[in-house]
């Protein structure tokens, strides 16, 4: 808990991206019992850094993403978005889901364009965006397919383009490689690293992947279950571009064994 | 030979690969068939069997005497249909109960489209609207006709009433249950967006309702002729509804048995347009192949 503290002193004054205060989310279920899903999270995300949340199933860590992305209302607390609170849904924050989330009835063109039809941007100018972001995520030469025709990672690659389009200042990834085989999950996190560095963006991303936390993080904060709080926000001090074989330095190493240790230090199944 | 083949599905079994010299049906089939490769077709066999009822049906039917005005012959019905399209009769009762049917469909059609949408889209109506609905859903349809007659005449309209009555429900139910169906992730993404109302409806909800909504549609093609056939019967002075009553009256069953092909005809008819059109508009739905350009 100290740790916590002593993070978010330290980054106090400084115009923070996302500063979130005390959040607490308490659910209410079916049959009446009150779960308490966030207890006092506090969180401040500087400007293009790129901060992993880790933590097992039922840690909130969702929740979270949810209430800064404004699908959620939150109980109490406070999270701010540069220096507007949060109340709703915002043009600034693209969001990639679990699953590619892709309409099967448009083309990847189309798809990565809904944003910009959605919010009733300058569709001319956004669509040589968006062919530039196919571009960047891999996909040039696919924007007249339909998703059905793209395998899962090229789907999810769609994904991230549709999240960018609209020039967020903030991506939010509620655990975008879950799904994916684990071949595919690591070019796709080499990949999202070069994408993530080029369009200089903030990123709050989320997993229960220690070595995935690590390996794209500057920050990796652990969040345990039951109730969720942030046990610790650990620096990810390693060089970037960082490639797959920094994953087996004694370094990287440490930083896995250091985050499972909190995850099991607070009763977790292995 | 199918010792040969045996073993050949043996070794592909093992390697997964497809033998150079299996044809499609070969495929299909487990056990080598001996019959000839032309039979083999599946339209080929439909055909051939029902040659075989039709046959049977003939000498059966001659064999045991049995009168006309219970069963007639298949080359009696056949004589019938041609004699009744040859003078043109049949022609005009199809054209009239086909306009009643399809102007009854596309009305139930968009009646149906417009107020699913608004139960889907709005509690209040939803909440004011949906008992009526239930209720009038539990009642049948058909009962209704007397009544539509009264108040309609015995001309077109009162058919094109029944028949968009009859047709009208099946929509409406495909039409909520289609636009409740979306993807809750989609619509997050939506949200997400600050999407309105009508953008979600747009863009998610009543694409994602398409493959519903052709399933109402139809479900509605069929019910469009059975609404306008039953108001026919119920009081008309034309139609292939009107048509069946005075051949049954006069016990003239060859005939019937024909405006029953005709009526199937038109059935079918309406059922591969809606297909048709499906699979222009639904393209991308699991059911059919994916489309390699």
């Amino acid at each position: 808990m100290s740790t916590v503290l002593n993070a978010d002193r330290s980054i106090v004054g400084s115009p923070a991206e996302i500063r979130i205060t005390d959040l607490t989310m308490r659910y209410r279920t079916v049959s009446g019992d009150s779960v308490l899903a966030l207890d006092r999270v506090s969180l401040a995300i500087q400007p293009r850094e790129f901060v992993c949340v880790v933590g097992t199933s039922g840690c909130g860590k969702t929740t979270l993403l949810r209430i800064i992305a404004g699908l959620v209302r939150h109980t109490a607390g406070r999270v701010h978005l540069r220096d507007r609170e949060i109340s709703g849904p915002s043009a600034d924050v693209g969001i990639v889901f679990q699953g590619p989330v892709l309409l099967p009835w448009k083309t990847v063109l189309e798809n990565v364009m809904i944003p910009v039809v959605v919010l009733a941007l300058d569709r001319d100018a956004h669509r040589r965006r968006a062919m530039e972001l196919l571009d960047l995520v891999g996909l040039s030469g696919f924007e007249d397919k339909y998703p059905k025709e793209l395998s899962g990672g090229m789907q999810q690659r769609a994904s991230i383009a549709r999240a960018l389009v609209h020039q967020p200042s903030l991506l939010l990834m509620d655990e975008p490689f879950g799904a994916l085989d684990a071949m595919t999950r690591e070019t796709m996190n080499l990949e999202l690293q070069r994408i993530v560095k080029d369009a200089a963006i903030t990123v709050l991303f989320i997993t229960h992947s220690i070595q995935e936390a690590v390996f794209l993080g500057d920050r990796v904060v652990v969040m345990t279950p039951r109730p969720g709080r942030i046990a610790e926000s650990m620096t990810i001090d390693l060089p970037r571009p960082r490639e797959l074989d920094a994953m087996s330095a004694p370094e990287f190493g440490s930083y896995v064994r250091a985050v499972r240790r909190l995850l099991n230090a607070r009763g977790m199944t292995h | 030979m199918l010792r040969l083949r045996s073993e050949r599905s043996a070794l592909r079994g093992v390697r997964d690969e497809p033998l150079p010299a299996a044809t499609e049906e070969g495929e299909r089939s487990e056990r080598p068939s001996r019959a000839p490769r032309w039979l083999r077709s599946n339209k080929i066999q439909i055909f051939f069997f029902t040659i075989g009822i039709l046959l049977v049906w003939q000498f059966v039917n001659e064999a045991l005497r049995v009168p006309s005005y219970l069963l007639p012959t298949p080359t009696a019905i056949a004589r019938a249909l041609y004699s009744g399209l040859v003078d043109g009769l049949f022609i005009k009762s199809a054209f009239i109960t086909l306009i009643e049917a399809v102007a009854g469909f596309l009305i139930a059609a968009c009646a149906g489209i417009v107020l699913g949408t608004a139960i889907a889209q709005f509690a209040i109506v939803e909440r004011l609207v949906y008992p009526y609905v239930v209720g009038l859903q539990s009642l049948p349809k058909v009962a209704i006709a007397p009544l539509v007659i009264v108040w309609f005449g015995y001309g077109f309209s009162s058919k094109i009433v029944v028949s968009a009555t009859i047709a009208f429900f099946p929509v409406l139910v495909n039409v909520i249950v289609g636009l409740k169906s979306a993807d809750a992730d989609q619509l997050d993404l939506m949200r997400s967006l600050n999407a309105s109302r009508w953008q979600k409806l747009r863009l998610v909800q009543f694409p994602a309702a398409l493959p519903f909504i052709f399933a109402g549609l139809d479900v509605a093609a069929i019910f469009s002729v059975l609404g306008a056939i039953v108001a026919e019967f119920v009081g008309s002075q034309a139609g292939l509804g009107n048509l069946l009553l005075t051949f049954n009256s006069n016990l003239d069953i060859s005939s019937v048995f024909a405006c029953l092909i005709l009526l199937g005809l038109m059935g079918t008819g309406l059922h591969f347009v809606i297909q048709l059109l499906r699979r222009r508009m639904v393209f991308w739905s699991g059911e059919d192949e994916v489309r390699k350009p």
